[in-house]
C-alpha cells in the first residue's frame, strides 16, 4: 500500500520545488498549460487507454468546462468556487445524455459519434452569441481569490493547477487499482468476456465516459481564468485530436502517460519556433517518428527498451 | 443416481432458428444440482446455439429456461452471472494484458461490490473486501496450481494453462451452474486429464456443470448423464454407458442410409 505512494510523494516534491524555483513568468505559464493539458489527457486515458473506448470529440467537454464557469460568473455573478461544481456538474450530465446513446457504438462509429458532438457543441459555442459571445470570444472571466490568496499571481495559479493535477493522479490511481478499474481494463482486454464473468459493460462505459468529462471540464475551468479570456478555436476539432495524440503518444493506460503525453505536446510548439515557416513539418515528423518507433507510446516504450536493455547484459 | 433432487435448470420445448435453417426443435431436459451433463453431437447439431441460449446471448424462439425457478429470457450475459451461471468459451477469453491474479478478481466482480465512489475514498470495508477477494484468488489458484504463475501476465502463459485460469475464473464468481464450451479442445491427454479432475472437484463443490465437448472420453469419463443432440433434435438422453450403446445415436454418428451425419 504505501510503496504505490512512494512515486506521488516524490512527484508532488518535484511539482513543489519547480514551482519554488521557477520565476520566470513565461516558464511557470507554460508549466501550468502542462498541467491543464495533463487534466486532459488524464481524463482521456481513462477512457481511451483503460476502458478501450475512443473519443474525437473530448474538447466539447474542455469548452464546457470553460463557457460554464464563464457564464455563471460573469452573467450570473456566481462565485468560481461555485461555478467549477456547476461547470463540472453541466459536463457530466451532457456526457451522461451524449454517453446512453453513443457508447452503444464501438470502434469507428464511436469515433465518428463523439466526432459529431464535438463539432454540434463547437458550433453552439461559435453561434449563440448572446450567451458565448460567438466567435469573437468571451471576455471578462474573473480571476480566482481564495480569502486572501490571489491566483491571479502567476506561481499561484501554478500551484493551483498542479494541486489539482496531484489530487487527480491520486483519485485515478485508487480507480484503476480497484474492483472498478480492474472491470475498465477487462472490458478493454474483451469485452464480451468481460459481461460474461459479470461486468455491466454498458453502465460502466458510460460511468467512465462521465468521469472522463468531469476532468476535462475541470481543466477548463483552470485554462478559462487563467487567460480570462476563450473563444471557439480553443475547443474545436484539432483540439480534441490534440487531446487524443496527447494519450497515444505518452501512452495509453499509463497516468504518467498522460503527463508525458501532456508535457510534449505543450513543450514541442514552444521549441520548434526556431523552425519558424516548418514548425508544423517538424512537430508532424516528431510525433511520427515517435510513433513509428515507439508505437505504444513514450512511457511504454521508454519501459520496454529498459527492460530488453537489461536483458541483454 | 440423483434423481430425486431438484433441477438447477429446466429446459422446455425449446425451438430456435436463423433465418431459414431450424437449428433446435422441441428441445426439453434437465440439469440435476451437483451433477456433470455432457452435451454431444455431430457438427451441426445445435450444440453450440443450446449453449448460447442458456448463457445468455440470444433467447430462444419459443419454449422457456427455467433456472432456479426463474426464467432467464431476457436477462443479459452479465445478470445471468449475479444469479449463478457462468461460462468458459471454446476459444479461451482471458483479459490478455492482466495478471492471473487479476483476471480471478475480475472473475468475482459480481461477489464484490466496490464501486467507483468506494474506489476513491477506500473505507476500511472496500480494502477488507480487496483482501478476502485475493485470498480467494489464491485459493483457486492453489486448486489449478498456478500460484507461482498469480503475477504473471496471462496472455504470456501456455495455452493449457489458460484453459485452466479460464475455468478458476469462472469459478470466481462462485457459480451453481457452470457453462463449459469444449473446454479440452486443443489440449493434450495429459492436459484433458488435469482438467477432468478439476470439473470434477468442481463438481465436488456442488457445481453443476454442463459440458459441451467433442472429446468423447474425456466426456463419456467425467459425465453422469448424457444429451444427445442431431439435427437440433434431441435423440437420446440418460448414462454414459446407455447413450453409446443407443442405436440412435451410433447411427446419428456414424450414419445409416436413413439417417445421415451432416456435415
Amino acid at each position: 500500500m504505501t510503496r504505490d505512494r512512494i512515486p506521488y510523494a516524490v512527484f508532488t516534491l518535484i511539482v513543489a520545488a519547480a514551482g519554488w524555483y521557477t520565476d520566470n513568468p513565461y516558464y511557470l505559464q507554460t508549466l501550468t498549460f502542462i498541467g491543464i493539458n495533463t487534466l486532459l489527457a488524464l481524463g482521456l486515458n481513462m477512457l481511451m487507454g483503460y476502458a478501450g473506448q475512443i473519443s474525437l470529440g473530448h474538447a466539447a467537454f474542455y469548452g464546457i468546462g470553460a463557457y460554464g464557469t464563464a457564464i455563471l460568473t460573469v452573467h450570473w455573478h456566481v462565485s468560481p468556487w461555485l461555478a467549477l461544481p456547476g461547470a463540472v456538474a453541466a459536463a457530466m450530465l451532457v456526457a451522461c445524455i451524449v454517453g446512453i446513446p453513443t457508447l452503444k457504438l464501438s470502434g469507428y462509429y464511436l469515433g465518428m459519434g463523439t466526432l459529431g458532438f464535438g463539432m454540434i457543441v463547437n458550433i453552439l459555442f461559435r453561434e449563440w452569441s448572446s450567451v458565448t459571445g460567438g466567435a469573437s470570444g468571451f471576455v471578462g472571466i474573473p480571476s480566482l481569490e481564495l480569502g486572501p490568496i490571489s491566483f491571479s499571481s502567476t506561481k499561484n495559479y501554478f500551484y493551483l493547477v498542479w494541486g489539482f493535477v496531484i489530487f487527480s493522479f491520486i483519485l485515478c490511481h485508487r480507480i484503476i487499482n480497484s474492483r472498478v478499474g480492474r472491470a475498465l481494463r477487462a472490458i478493454h482486454d474483451g469485452e464480451k468476456a468481460a459481461a460474461a464473468v459479470g461486468v455491466d459493460t454498458a453502465k460502466l462505459k458510460l460511468q467512465v465516459f462521465i468521469l472522463s468529462a468531469a476532468f476535462s471540464a475541470l481543466a477548463g475551468f483552470l485554462y478559462a481564468h487563467m487567460v480570462f479570456f476563450i473563444s471557439p478555436e480553443s475547443f474545436d476539432f484539432i483540439a480534441s485530436i490534440r487531446i487524443v495524440t496527447m494519450v497515444v503518444i505518452g501512452g495509453m493506460a499509463s497516468v504518467w502517460g498522460s503527463l508525458i503525453g501532456a508535457s510534449l505536446l505543450t513543450l514541442l510548439p514552444e521549441w520548434l519556433h526556431a523552425f519558424s515557416e516548418f514548425e508544423m513539418v517538424v512537430y508532424g515528423l516528431i510525433l511520427m517518428i515517435i510513433m513509428i518507433f515507439l508505437p505504444k507510446g513514450l512511457t511504454r516504450g521508454l519501459l520496454d527498451m529498459f527492460e530488453r536493455a537489461r536483458k541483454n547484459k | 443416481m440423483t434423481d430425486n433432487n431438484h433441477p438447477l435448470l429446466q429446459i422446455e420445448s425449446v425451438s430456435k432458428a436463423f433465418g431459414g435453417l431450424q437449428a433446435l426443435t422441441d428441445v426439453s431436459f434437465s440439469l440435476t444440482q451437483g451433477t456433470i451433463t455432457g452435451l454431444i453431437g455431430p457438427n451441426g447439431a445445435g450444440k453450440t446455439t443450446l449453449f448460447n441460449l442458456i448463457s445468455g446471448v440470444f433467447p430462444p424462439d419459443t419454449g422457456t429456461i427455467i433456472f432456479n425457478g426463474t426464467g432467464i429470457r431476457n436477462k443479459k450475459s452479465h445478470q445471468l452471472v449475479s444469479l449463478g451461471i457462468a461460462r468458459t468459451f471454446q476459444n479461451v477469453e482471458l483479459f490478455d494484458s492482466m495478471t492471473a491474479l487479476e483476471n480471478i478478481l475480475v472473475g468475482q466482480h459480481t461477489r464484490t461490490r466496490c464501486g467507483m465512489l468506494g474506489s476513491i475514498v477506500r473505507l476500511p470495508w472496500v480494502a477488507e473486501e480487496e483482501k478476502k477477494a485475493r485470498d480467494f484468488a489464491m485459493e483457486l489458484l492453489d486448486l489449478i496450481g498456478l500460484r507461482e504463475h498469480a503475477y504473471t501476465t496471462s496472455g504470456d502463459l501456455p495455452f493449457g494453462w489458460q484453459r485452466l485460469l479460464e475455468l478458476a475464473r469462472a469459478m470466481a464468481s462462485r457459480p451453481q451452474l457452470m457453462l463449459l464450451d469444449e473446454p479440452a479442445s486443443g489440449l493434450n491427454i495429459v492436459e484433458t486429464m488435469r482438467l477432468g479432475d478439476l470439473i470434477k472437484k468442481f463438481r465436488g463443490q456442488g457445481v453443476t456443470v454442463l459440458l459441451v465437448e467433442h472429446d468423447m472420453s474425456l466426456t463419456m469419463e467425467i459425465s453422469d448423464r448424457i444429451v444427445v443432440l442431431d439435427q437440433g433434435k434431441k435423440i437420446a438422453e440418460g448414462t454414459p454407458r446407455a447413450v453409446q450403446e443407443d442405436e440412435a445415436v451410433i447411427a446419428a454418428y456414424l450414419g445409416t442410409s436413413k439417417n445421415k451425419a451432416d456435415g
